[in-house]
């Protein structure tokens, strides 16, 4: 099956020679995809604008175009006009190069992501490992801005936002290997059809309708698993309460302190790009992509385009949604301290991630295995696959919940002494 | 030092920074990210304010009293008017010293309310604790503006009084907003009180010990919530303090934490005093200013005898007082002003130390200060 839509069939050019036709596929799709990049930054600029507004009492920019949505349009010219600041200290081709370095890794995670049935520009084999890999070179461009920058500010950033990244890299990518374990291959695009069917049992049950909906989320492997890729996405796109790279009320804007005009707003595209993109990323992975009630039906029943509308609607939905939790998270809480950050991805997150992983293996130990060594201790080769599955949803979650109450009560056990003060 | 060689990092944390409350200026040696010395500078808002009111007739120093604490303009008012009071022997009617208290009470509800919202933000919160201060600061200014005219610069004490008395509509706006401001105290304490992050940043962090906090001469809520149940409405009651039942809340550790919700108390304490003053605000006698002085004119051809006063109030940042020196003439020979954000910050570089870069503006927070009142 050919999952990518192919633009020559459709601008019919069959005389043309193959490598244009390749060439001219791989230039359309990386528009469409950069267009809609920058259209959906500047969208999320407006939605975190106008729904932090709203938790605080006040309107947000409601000004520009209807419902203030042209607003970003408005920063953006003011951004190009205005003077491209380079501090007389900096190191000039680092400072100018790290915007690029930091944008561009996060334009290239765009690419393998499925965006809908279907609708997958490249897909890769590797594509979770290539999202790990390519992601962390977004940092290096960081690093470049903090140490380019000559400023104290920025290097106090760029070391706390390396620091970051690496301590939270770790889990989410753990938090990954579990639902690799359970798809048993690495490509992104196979990842949301393997998420068809009903919540927890899947396509197992004959005779169940697709609903579109047996998302991982919905087994205990993937509700922890997600809940962890969660919170480190939101430390790698750092966002409340894990911004402190660029906290503003400390370090002014961290690495991006000595950076004006256009190539700040370079930076602001990247963090607002690699938000959404992590966002996609945890639907894709966790909250079954583009998988959702109808688009099997609207499959079976021959409109495919239909379906693939649909499907990539499905994905907006939640990839806008998971958006959204993150600005309200980041309009109700405080950020963590240096120490606080780095405590709770080594003492909370890796710890569950290495567990999930281990229940994760089990998971596929009993849906899949007919092997003879589980014969006496627990007969599960008599079983359907759907209650098969049932089995090792039940012996995960006790898994994983016991581990997360574990780690939660080891790490918030009180300290030896209270603080007393003599009266 | 072992084979590593590290190299302390020197920091410039201000004049111009997002959370220095102002052109303050803090010199932060750091190694890492832990504060290893931290010295304030300040000055940069310096103007002339002792000097110009020596240079003044005693009533053309009320509207400057204003620009010190810009947030609580009504408790500096009452601090100077009270010493030129003092100074001069002039007799405050009753229903003055009510509506004096009922603003100065006010005064702290929104400054508490606000400086618990700045000191959220400098944790790193995008606002919301703010705007919810905010909020019930802008009901209380809409009261403010009702009673002098201006919302912020409300100059609106007089020797002896206040400049006029409350408009036929304030009373019931005030009864509105006291209907909803328990409300808020609970919704404010709930939403930050319990909060994991607030108490993980602020717990332990920048501890005074009352000892130190003492010999600094610390005052207000800094001084409470180092466990010293000093309040100059109790220690030195003034106005009509000493008829008012409060209870003086006092922190144990004195963390951030614990100033955090002293002022959370403080404010409910505050409300307490309002409900007296509302109920028996209508009984008073003897209207807004003493007659004697009732005349601007008479304000400005002021002319106290020779001699020295000094009057302290309870601002919501701490002892605020004022000393005169009049040698007979229309302007103060020597006028001094003991700010208390000024005294407050003096400890800062010790309760800085050893602590993470991120805890320097939660303590500066903490402190609760305001440029205009440190720089005269």
């Amino acid at each position: 099956m050919n999952r990518t839509i192919v633009i020559s069939q459709i601008l019919v050019i069959e005389q043309a020679p193959g490598w244009l036709v390749a060439a001219l596929n791989h230039a359309i799709i990386a528009g469409v995809l950069l267009i809609g990049g920058a259209i959906t930054m500047m969208l999320q600029v407006w939605v975190e604008r106008r729904l932090i507004a709203r938790m605080q009492d006040r309107l947000g920019p409601n000004r520009v175009g209807p419902e203030g949505i042209l607003q970003s349009i408005a920063d953006g010219i003011k951004m190009f006009t205005k003077e491209d600041i380079i501090p007389r200290a900096a190191d000039r081709w680092v400072h100018l190069l790290a915007p690029i370095v930091a944008l561009a890794p996060i334009a290239m995670m765009l690419a393998v992501l499925p965006w809908g049935r279907g609708l997958v520009a490249v897909d890769l084999e590797v594509g979770v490992l290539y999202i790990a890999a390519v992601s962390s070179i977004s940092g290096v461009g960081l690093m470049m801005a903090g140490w380019g920058s000559r400023n104290t500010f920025a290097l106090l950033g760029a070391m706390r936002s390396i620091a970051q990244l690496i301590a939270y890299e770790i889990p989410l990518i753990i938090a990954l290997l579990g639902i690799v374990l359970l798809t048993g291959g690495m490509s992104l695009a196979r990842m949301p059809e393997l998420q068809a069917g009903i919540p927890l049992f899947g396509s197992s049950i004959p005779g169940a309708p697709d609903l579109g909906l047996g998302w991982f989320i919905f087994t205990p492997v993937g509700l922890l698993g997600g809940i962890i890729f969660f919170i480190c996405a939101l430390a790698e796109g750092e966002r409340t309460p894990f911004d402190i790279p660029e906290a503003d009320s400390e370090i002014v804007a961290g690495y991006m302190t000595e950076y004006s005009g256009m190539k700040f707003a370079v930076f602001y595209i990247a963090q607002y790009l690699l938000n959404f993109a992590l966002a996609v990323l945890s639907a894709v992975v966790f909250l079954g992509g583009w998988q959702g009630p109808g688009v099997a039906w609207l499959a079976d029943a021959g409109l495919g385009a239909a379906a693939s509308l649909l499907s990539l609607l499905w994905l907006l939905l939640k990839a806008w949604g998971l958006f959204m939790l993150m600005v309200v998270i980041r309009a109700a809480v405080p950020r963590l301290r240096v120490d606080q950050l780095m405590s709770f991805a080594w003492k909370y997150l890796l710890p569950l991630a290495l567990v999930n992983v281990a229940s994760a293996a089990l998971w596929v130990g009993l849906t899949e295995w007919s092997s003879i060594e589980w014969g006496n201790l627990l007969p599960v080769d008599g079983l359907a696959p759907w209650q098969r599955i049932g089995v090792a949803a039940l012996v995960t979650a006790v898994i994983n919940l016991g581990a997360t109450r574990w780690v939660l009560r080891i790490n918030r056990a009180p300290a030896a002494a209270p603080v007393v003060v003599p009266a | 030092m072992s084979a590593h060689e590290s190299q302390l990092l020197q920091v410039n944390i201000g004049p111009q920074h997002p959370s220095t409350h102002g052109v303050f200026r803090m010199e932060v040696t750091l190694d890492g990210e832990t504060v290893v010395a931290l010295r304030p500078v300040f000055g940069y808002l310096h103007r002339n304010h002792e000097q110009l009111a020596e240079a003044s007739s005693y009533i053309q120093t009320m509207p400057y009293t204003d620009r010190l604490d810009y947030f609580n303009s009504m408790t500096s008012n009452y601090g100077y008017a009270l010493a030129v009071e003092r100074l001069a022997g002039i007799e405050v009617p009753q229903r003055a010293s009510y509506i004096r208290a009922l603003m100065s009470e006010l005064t702290r509800i929104l400054n508490h309310a606000t400086a618990i919202g700045f000191m959220i933000n400098d944790m790193g919160a995008w606002h919301t604790a703010l705007q919810f201060g905010m909020r019930e600061r802008e009901k209380i200014l809409d009261l403010f503006e009702m009673a002098s005219g201006a919302r912020m610069m409300c100059n609106y004490f007089r020797f002896g009084g206040v400049v006029r008395d409350l408009p036929p509509e304030f009373l019931p706006y005030f009864d509105q907003l006291m209907r909803g401001l328990p409300a808020f105290f609970d919704e404010f304490e709930q939403l930050l009180r319990d909060n994991e992050i607030i108490v993980a940043r602020s717990s332990g962090i920048g501890i005074l010990p009352r000892d130190v906090a003492a010999g600094y001469s610390v005052t207000g809520p800094v001084l409470r919530g180092s466990g010293v149940p000093y309040d100059i409405r109790r220690a030195e009651p003034y106005g009509i303090y000493g008829e008012l039942a409060f209870d003086i809340p006092v922190g144990s550790v004195g963390d951030v934490y614990d100033r955090t919700l002293v002022r959370f108390a403080e404010m409910r304490q505050s409300y307490r005093i309002l409900q007296q003053i509302r109920e028996r605000l209508p009984d008073t006698g003897g209207g807004h200013i003493n007659p004697a002085l009732a005349n601007f004119g008479k304000q400005k051809a002021l002319r106290p005898p020779a001699g020295e006063a000094y009057a302290r109030v309870e601002s919501p940042k701490g002892e605020l007082g004022f000393y005169l020196v009049s040698d007979g003439s229309t302007q103060p020979y020597r006028y001094k002003v003991r700010a208390p954000s000024f005294i407050n910050l003096t400890p800062l570089g010790a309760m800085c130390r050893g602590h993470l870069l991120a805890d320097v503006v939660v303590i500066l927070g903490s402190i609760d200060i305001v440029m205009g009142e440190v720089d005269r």
